[in-house]
């Protein structure tokens, strides 16, 4: 008697253990399943395959970007971020250009015969918000949706400057490899690091809305 | 007429777990969705973890991760696979808090701000958050999945546990 009962207690206090590892193990498998297949059909799905992050290179957190004070007597000093941004370029081989630079561009003739052409890396939603007048949209996270309109142009161009918003924003420089990959020469590519933010605030024109759609404002701080 | 204490005390509790359930249930849908329908944002917050470094890894977790917290809440709002879906969600939340500990961990080394002031988007779906309020809330539902995980949130359970009606 005292056997069988022993025997009964021991399945009935591992039973639902077991059950609910294997009520987990059933809902993993059928998640998993399910949230893939949801990935596959939503229209902002990502593509598994893809190098979303081309050339990329591994940096520190965001907040090692701000400068510290350095002790006395030492000079190593966390990098800011213009500098970090600067050795990353480098990194790229892409080359890097001051808002002075971008300035000039823009009012360079040759921008409007598009032999110099800025790319805006960011995505559609900012880029409706404001963006350099003329600029072209790239979200190489999109790139099918996009390249079809700027390769061409792009291909045809003496000079490419990319931008994103600045500041940690690295965007500008995956769609810049990503332009790279698809065949447009190096030496045409430039990187405007400072981006969308230091442009309006430096009370340069914005675009908002589509390219070319006459919707113009200057943003003067 | 006397009303047995010890049965109110477990109307309480029921109903208690029931609304834990709503409440996780709730909040991994909102959270799951809210990256769902930005996968890119996410890839990018994912990105920044370092954890991985394949792209078809990383993407695949930034792929199929909001989906999954959608399904648990889902079930957890149900009240299909209880325990089962708390245990995918305890299994979920323990070491995304790990992890975000981590990286606000980095950033107070590397900034001189106060540990509490350090403030990021750990890509959790609720946007920048101070890492003290993110890291109580998390153990909050840690507590709470492993609650439910212990038998509890049976009433209006749609279906409590798959492997029997109990």
């Amino acid at each position: 008697m005292k056997t069988e009962t022993a025997h009964t207690k021991t399945p009935t206090r591992k039973a639902p253990v077991k059950a609910v590892l294997l009520e987990g193990l059933f809902v993993a498998v059928l998640g998993v399943v399910i949230s893939f297949g949801a990935n596959a059909v939503s229209p902002r799905g990502l593509t598994l395959t893809r190098n979303y992050f081309p050339g990329a290179i591994r940096s520190p957190p965001p907040a090692a970007a701000a400068p510290k004070p350095a002790p006395a007597g030492t000079t190593n000093a966390p990098l800011s971020t213009a500098e970090l941004v600067a050795a990353r370029l480098k990194a790229k081989d892409l080359q890097l250009v001051s808002l002075k630079e971008m300035a000039q561009l823009f009012r360079d003739p040759r921008y409007e015969q598009q032999l110099i052409v800025f790319v805006d890396g960011r995505d559609d939603q900012h880029y409706q918000a404001g963006h350099v007048p003329g600029a072209y949209l790239f979200d190489h996270y999109r790139a099918e949706k996009y390249l079809a309109d700027v390769l061409p142009v792009c291909q045809a161009a003496e000079r490419i400057i990319v931008y994103c918003n600045g500041g940690d924003c690295e965007d500008s420089e995956f769609a810049a490899v990503t332009l790279r990959e698809v065949g447009v020469p190096n030496a045409k590519l430039s990187v405007y690091a400072g981006g969308f933010a230091e442009w309006a605030t430096n009370g340069l024109p914005v675009e908002l809305g589509a390219r070319k759609g006459g919707n113009l404002r200057n943003e003067k701080k | 007429m006397k009303t047995d204490p010890s049965h109110s005390r477990r109307t309480v509790l029921d109903v208690a777990a029931v609304l834990t359930r709503w409440l996780l249930g709730a909040l991994f849908i909102y959270m799951g969705l809210n990256k769902a329908l930005d996968p890119v944002g996410f890839l990018k917050l994912l990105r920044q973890y370092d954890m991985v470094q394949t792209p078809l890894l990383l993407n695949s977790i930034a792929a199929a991760l909001p989906w999954f917290e959608v399904f648990c809440g889902v079930l957890l709002l149900a009240g299909v696979a209880v325990r089962g879906s708390a245990l995918m969600l305890l299994l979920m939340l323990v070491p995304f808090t790990l992890i975000v500990l981590k990286r606000a961990l980095a950033i107070h080394a590397a900034s001189a701000i106060p540990f509490c002031a350090v403030k990021f988007d750990c890509g959790c779906g609720t946007g920048e958050v101070y890492i003290c309020h993110k890291l109580v809330e998390n153990c909050l539902m840690i507590v709470l999945s492993a609650w439910l995980l212990g038998s509890r949130g049976r009433k209006l359970a749609a279906r409590y546990s798959l492997a029997k009606a109990e």
